[in-house]
């Protein structure tokens, strides 16, 4: 009886680790752990990759500084596109990237929008904060880098001491823009390409009050898929994709001069 | 359902199912253990199993993602036997699991352990059954509804849980993208009509569930 429970147990521990070899080694899509931001344009974009290379693909969307860490503990991604060029440069210092795989794929714009009021404008911002109500979404400036240029912003206009205490602080900017789309929240600072994406307004920030959104792709070390991975970022640089992630309301290398 | 839901849905009956099992492997042993302990110690160690109800499931997503990391020592171990790093792996949310959904397997079959009393057994070594055959004739089917209602809910506990392995799973579709972590990423994404209806047969099956555990319990009273 004993021998049996203890069989019964070993057996289970082992499917549990030969379930994870297999899984491995099975023919795998390749992973692209991408900012909350990009995602859903990433996701316009992929068909055609797929039509073009063949190649089946995975996305994992999250909070830049999350994906970072979650990179750091050993997620098994293949390529990484982040809302900033912080985290990417910290892989690659901790040596955590195939090196000269840093490469710049946008620049986002910040934008400030409400569903309620499409017309309020970024330089009205500190009439309707005086009166009563303050509540402004923005992105973790911690972990998201949007939410990071929208702080500078409101550091820069004087806002932040005040509205400090009233923000509505989203863990991603897909988050807080998902909190301003469903009225939630009065208004927030969202990426200027889920505007674009669903075809709404609101008002552009003006690009001197952050400092720029430099959106930068990584091929992870760990990867098994290194040809397929550089495939992708040659994809995403090429002038084609870069001119459609240009029409999706980012500033490309093309554009970002003017 | 899309099919990135069907394989969410896949991947949690797989997680829960494998979850159980383990859990009832290990939960046995040790709600046995505990029941027919004596000493005062016992409250410490009654105390660790309950642990994971009270604990955020971020505080045990911590630890567990510190424990898992490539750079630790079972993360190295893990890497070296299977050749793939632990965190943010399927294995990584089974133990999670295990661990988060401990209490709801061990303390009904403790309970149930406890009120056996010794007659049964001290008969049944006096006409010489082992102590592994004791349990399996005598224990095992005298507390079956117990080891009903312990399965059940540490399935269902295992179904609903979300922080756990948000911290240690990640977000990896056929990995570890379970249910609760694809409606919150459908919420996010403004995909209400998907959130919704994931969330109302998670919250039918959910129901479903808990009502036959809880009718299994009325008969056993009952009769």
């Amino acid at each position: 009886m004993l021998i049996s429970y203890l069989r019964l147990f070993l057996l289970t521990f082992f499917t549990l680790i030969l379930s994870s070899i297999n899984s491995t080694q099975a023919a795998q899509p390749l992973r692209i752990a991408v900012s909350s931001n990009f995602a859903p344009v990433l996701k316009q974009l992929l068909p055609e990759f797929n039509q073009q290379t063949g190649v089946a693909t995975q996305i994992i969307s999250g909070v830049t500084g999350g994906l970072y860490q979650q990179i750091k503990y050993g997620a098994p991604y293949d390529v990484f596109l982040a809302a900033d060029s912080l985290r990417p440069q910290k892989l690659a210092q901790e040596n955590l990237i195939i090196p000269h795989s840093r490469k710049t794929y946008a620049f986002g714009q910040l934008a400030l929008y409400s569903a309620k009021n499409p017309k309020l404008s970024w330089h009205n911002l500190k009439n309707i904060t005086d009166n009563k109500s303050k509540r402004l979404a923005i992105a973790n400036p911690k972990t998201a880098p949007y939410g990071k240029a929208a702080q500078q912003c409101l550091i820069k206009q004087g806002l932040w001491e005040q509205l400090k205490n009233h923000l509505i602080i989203g863990n991603n900017i897909g988050q807080t823009f998902q909190q301003v789309r469903s009225q939630a929240v009065t208004m927030g600072i969202v990426a200027y390409s889920q505007l674009k994406l669903n075809k709404l307004t609101g008002s552009l920030l003006p690009k001197n009050c952050y400092s720029p959104i430099k959106q930068q792709l990584v091929i992870l070390k760990n990867t098994s898929q290194l040809e397929k991975s550089q495939q992708f970022s040659n994809f995403l640089l090429s002038s084609k994709i870069q001119q459609k992630i240009a029409q999706f309301g980012y500033l490309t290398k093309a554009n970002t001069d003017d | 359902m899309i099919d990135a839901d069907l394989m969410a849905l896949f991947t949690t009956l797989k997680m829960a199912t494998i979850s159980t099992i383990i859990l009832l492997l290990l939960g046995t042993p040790l709600a046995w253990w505990l029941a027919n302990m004596q000493s005062k110690v016992k409250v410490i160690f009654e105390a660790i199993v309950a642990l994971p109800i009270i604990l955020p499931p971020t505080v045990l997503g911590f630890y567990l993602l510190i424990a898992f990391a490539p750079q630790s020592t079972l993360g190295q171990l893990w890497l070296q036997l299977t050749g793939s790093p632990l965190a943010f792996s399927f294995s990584a949310i089974v133990i999670g699991s295990v661990l988060y959904s401990l209490p709801f397997v061990v303390q009904p079959l403790q309970r149930a352990f406890e009120q056996l009393g010794d007659h049964y057994l001290e008969a049944a070594t006096m006409l010489g059954a082992k102590p592994l055959d004791r349990f399996f004739s005598i224990v095992l089917p005298m507390t079956k509804a117990s080891f009903i209602t312990a399965a059940s809910l540490g399935f269902a506990h295992t179904v609903g849980e979300f922080g756990i392995v948000l911290m240690i799973g990640g977000n990896i579709p056929d990995q570890t993208r379970v249910l609760s972590i694809a409606i919150f990423d459908h919420v996010e994404a403004f995909e209400y009509a998907q959130a919704q209806a994931l969330s109302l047969s998670l919250l039918l099956a959910s129901f479903v569930l808990l009502t036959l555990v809880y009718l299994l319990n009325y008969k056993k009273v009952s009769r």
